[in-house]
């Protein structure tokens, strides 16, 4: 066909192109060196800023930590001198706190035990409202976070390790964020201090222009190189003629940028890191000063320690590169600092690495052959590439993501947390597939354990076998009626019984829940109008089951249906009398000519609708929900209910994978079922 | 049973239009009592108030589907005091949308996959019919991510569309690719002689030939929009943007069981695609066997 010949007039034009001026600006080693060092630098760029983000949000975080603990050693010293004076002493105290000075920023003291709002510089706690007061309603928040902290600090210390948090920060919308931490006396966690405040602005990237010297920087040079290569070497394919030459050139280059890039940028993130630490250190000496001061007026001292149990991280402990002077320790600070830089500097090895990877697709000519390809079947990939993309997007990106959901154990209480951080391997797998315990001993004996893998898969297999064969069954012998010569008004029947297709499932569910209701169902009148009783259908795992059997078959037999009947339209019928002629009776006939013509048609239609009612979420899930108590959950619904309403992403999307991987054993065993069917009738 | 037989056809055919319209009257039975619950005026489930002991013909009056009072209430005050209105008109513009864009896209990926030879054809085709067996919970939480915070298109349409869009193609594709391959090549040949493009072939020649397979391919993308809830009622937010699906479940969901209102907001979901469904029906059964022979 012409596209053959349209592919070989493009590498004609392709062999042109290299020797004009355009073939050396776009030489694979200059276009090479241009894009690795692009896609290194570029993601240089974000890993720098990511970093920047970070330092400078810690700090800031840090500075509130350690006025909140200044505020919080104060108040335990008030609270344990004079409980009566407190509120009084530290509503003074909270407007001159240095941090007080911004006009977002507000502060808040309870006592846990009456839930008392010591002092509070809330714009809302004024007049009637204002401190000290018992907590409203409204306020339930608070002292659910104040009893919140208590007793992580509790779990902390019962376990001897530090794992839940004694410094809640919690973002509130708006843009603030809102620290909270404990105040102890005694030992004990006697309340809360709260700060609300507005963080700045931390977002930060890298240096873009240096990026883009660097990047142009290493352009020039690969064009230079080439130059100097000499006019043959340039003109010819050289990648084919020497492509580890060329690739070692564009290494160079590529090495050269990234270690600039990487030594400037570094050397400003540890600056940055020495520069905030040493302001940090400011704020402690007059943070200490104010502190003290107020402190002094109640006849208490409030001062940090030597180790400085002031500037702390999440969990109280002293982060060590301040004093308690406000001295900072260059030994603490050079080993942060290099820490820092280790973190970042292993990041951009990997940028270059990816740089060295793309170079090397460039230098040993793949990417020539890739955009041969791509021009060769320039408009085949046009034709495919918007489907594709959504595809990639919505379908397998998420699927992709989903898998890797599926190794986490993501709730939606560590949701916000980075993904790596909640890696546990196949745990969710072995717990899904390697419980076996499916008969659990109570009283009563033994009893089915409804929320085990098997028992559910047991369910959606004897769900979808009985589904499709009623499907099945319905709709090939009403198609068969259907299809009888001379048969009047088949139209009229055939529009009537293609309505439950027609009709969206989601209502034909809620209809079926509607019949089948216990006291005004149709169904229960129906049975008791013949002087039956009536049946708690929801109640029973097996009732419960059939009014989903009931439903689903009232849903799929029109598919098969009209199916069957397009195919047994399309059967000639010239095979009928010949196969009366050789004496054939009406059996035969349907065994030997009906069946075999309808087999093309109806097997993908069968496969299809096996994976329809595997996943047939609505049914399951608008008609019994599962009851009784889960029994009658299958695969799908129960993994959007462990999603959904108990909010274990990563265990849900591990029992999800499960489903895929049964329905892809599926799909082969089906294949090769076919095939060997085939292979045997042939 | 199924006889053909010219001596006892008549007879056999007696029997079959029996077991029809037994059968017949069974399968619209849901259908009759939407019917009759939306025209009754009333929120109730059943159609007459059975009496404290009940013979045998208050229970056949409780079943037969007709009620006891007509009355067009339910629809009126669906359409007028619930913001049902608001909600289906928010349902046709996403599922226009998604016709639109669905047909598209399923249109030119089948084209490829039938008419040109390209490395990748074989396997693209594997992965989209692979996709159709991706869980869709497994998706769910991902596709919210990438929606809402990545492309912050959370609470739009625009959002809903390309979901539901990406979710019909590959069966649209596969289906019309069937049917593409059944159309000849030397149509194509001959007017590439003539000196016709690629796009003036494929718009021009190809597309009206395939029409019963757009047709199916609409109807489903148009379907796909129209009916599902899952996504709607984890994407939108205000009560404004909501689709008409998700409007519905207000009525009977969790402690409300206004069974009128639904009844009634029901019978006006589903009739343009019941008649949309009736009207193309001719195409979808040509259409389905057509990628299902050559699938």
């Amino acid at each position: 066909m012409s596209i053959v010949a349209s592919g070989a007039a493009y590498r004609e034009q392709q062999a042109d192109s290299s020797t004009g001026i355009g073939g050396f600006l776009f030489h694979p080693l200059a276009l090479g060196v241009l894009l690795a060092v692009s896609i290194a630098l570029y993601m240089g760029l974000w890993f720098v800023g990511q970093a920047r983000t970070e330092i400078t949000t810690d700090s800031w975080n840090r500075s509130v930590i350690q006025e909140l603990m200044g505020l919080a050693e104060a108040t335990a010293a008030i609270e344990a001198a004079d409980k009566d004076l407190s509120s009084e002493l530290l509503s003074q105290m909270l407007p001159r706190l240095p941090g007080a000075g911004d006009a977002d920023a507000t502060y808040r003291v309870l006592r846990l035990s009456g839930a008392r709002l010591l002092a509070s510089t809330n714009a809302d706690d004024v007049g009637d409202m204002a401190a000290p007061r018992r907590l409203n309603r409204d306020e339930k928040w608070l002292f659910d976070l104040g009893q919140g902290i208590r007793a992580s600090v509790q779990t902390n210390r019962d376990e001897g390790i530090f794992r839940r948090r004694h410094v809640e920060i919690d973002e509130i919308g708006g843009g603030e964020v809102r620290i909270s931490l404990p105040y102890y006396v005694d030992e004990k966690v006697t309340g809360i201090v709260q700060a609300q405040m507005r963080p700045p602005d931390t977002t930060s990237s890298g240096n873009v222009w240096l990026a883009l010297a660097l990047g142009a920087g290493a352009y020039l040079l690969s064009l230079v190189a080439l130059a100097l290569a000499g006019p043959d070497r340039r003109h010819k394919d050289v990648a084919k003629e020497k492509p580890w030459a060329l690739f070692a050139v564009g290494l160079v280059l590529l090495t050269l940028a990234t270690f600039a890039f990487a030594r400037f940028e570094l050397a400003g993130v540890e600056k940055t890191y020495i520069t905030l630490t040493h302001s940090l250190a400011g704020q402690l000496i007059e943070l200490k000063e104010t502190v003290g001061f107020l402190a002094g007026e109640a006849g208490v001292s409030a001062s940090p320690d030597d180790d400085n149990g002031w500037d702390v991280d999440l969990y109280q402990r002293p982060v060590g590169i301040i004093g308690g002077s406000g001295d900072v320790r260059q030994d603490v600070l050079q080993e942060q600092v290099g820490l820092i830089a280790e973190r970042l500097g292993g990041a951009l090895r990997w940028n270059w690495a990816l740089g060295a990877l793309v170079l090397l697709f460039f230098g040993l000519g793949y990417a020539r052959r890739l955009r041969r390809t791509v021009r060769d079947h320039k408009s085949a990939y046009l034709y495919v590439m918007p489907a594709l993309v959504g595809m990639l997007v919505l379908a397998f990106f998420p699927f992709g993501y989903g898998i890797l959901l599926s190794f986490t154990g993501q709730t939606v209480l560590n949701v916000s947390e980075p993904i790596t951080d909640l890696f546990v391997g196949f745990q969710n797998y072995i717990t899904i597939l390697g419980d076996f315990q499916l008969f659990q001993s109570t009283a009563e004996g033994a009893v089915v354990n409804y929320q085990n893998f098997y028992w559910t898969l047991y369910i959606t297999v004897c769900w979808t076998i009985f589904n499709v064969l009623i499907g099945v069954t319905l709709g090939v012998v009403l198609a068969l009626m259907l299809n009888t010569k001379g048969l009047k008004y088949t139209n009229i029947y055939r529009v009537l019984l293609i309505l439950p297709w027609a009709i969206p499932n989601y209502i034909t569910a809620l209809i079926w829940k509607g019949m089948f209701h216990q006291q005004f169902g149709v169904i229960n009148q129906a049975i008791q109008m013949f002087g039956g009783d009536p049946i708690a259908w929801f109640d029973g795992v097996f009732s419960s089951f059939m009014t989903g059997l009931v439903t689903n078959g009232w849903l799929s037999f029109p598919f098969m249906m009209v199916i069957t009947l397009g195919a047994l339209q399309s059967i000639p019928a010239d095979l009928y009398e010949a196969a009366t002629i050789d004496g054939a009776n009406r059996w035969q006939q349907f065994k030997h000519v009906t069946l075999p013509s309808l087999k093309p048609t109806l097997v993908p239609a069968i496969i299809i609708s096996v994976v329809w009612t595997f996943n047939m979420f609505n049914v399951i899930y608008l008609v019994s929900g599962g009851s009784p108590a889960g029994a009658n959950e299958i695969l799908i619904t129960k993994s959007y209910k462990i999603a959904f309403e108990e909010y274990r992403y990563g265990y849900a999307a591990a029992y999800s994978v499960v489903i895929f991987f049964i329905l892809v054993f599926y799909g082969v065993f089906q294949t090769r079922m076919t095939k060997a069917t085939e292979a045997a009738n042939a | 049973m199924i006889g053909t037989d010219k001596r006892t056809g008549q007879v056999s055919h007696f029997w079959l239009h029996t077991f029809l319209v037994i059968f017949t009257i069974l399968s619209t039975y849901p259908i009759l009592w939407v019917i009759v619950v939306a025209f009754s005026g009333q929120q109730a489930l059943s159609f007459a108030d059975v009496p404290a002991d009940p013979g045998f013909l208050d229970r056949l009056r409780a079943i037969l589907p007709w009620p006891q009072t007509w009355s067009l209430d339910n629809f009126t005050d669906v359409l007028t005091e619930q913001p049902f209105l608001t909600w289906m008109l928010n349902s046709a513009i996403v599922a226009g949308l998604t016709t639109i864009l669905g047909v598209f896209l399923a249109c030119t990926a089948a084209y490829a996959f039938s008419r040109f030879q390209f490395p990748g054809r074989k396997a693209g085709m594997m992965a989209f019919l692979v996709s159709q067996m991706f869980p869709g919970t497994l998706l769910l939480v991902p596709i919210y991510i990438i929606i809402t915070q990545w492309l912050g298109l959370g609470n739009s349409f625009v959002g809903l569309v390309l979901v539901y869009s990406v979710t019909a193609i590959p069966f649209c594709v596969w289906m019309m690719k069937g049917y593409f391959d059944t159309i000849p090549v030397e149509i194509e040949e001959s007017a590439i002689m003539d000196g016709a493009s690629r796009q003036v072939i494929f718009f021009r020649i190809i597309l009206p030939l395939a029409k019963p397979a757009v047709a199916v391919t609409a109807l489903f993308s148009f379907m796909t929009g129209w009916n599902e809830f899952i996504l709607a009622a984890t994407f939108l937010e205000e009560e404004v943007k909501y689709t008409a699906p998700v409007g519905l479940k207000f009525f009977v969901g969790g402690f409300s069981s206004q069974w009128g209102y639904f009844a009634a907001g029901s019978m006006i979901i589903s009739l343009p695609v019941v008649l949309l469904f009736l009207y193309l029906q001719k195409y979808l059964v040509s259409g389905l066997t057509a990628g299902g022979v050559k699938g």
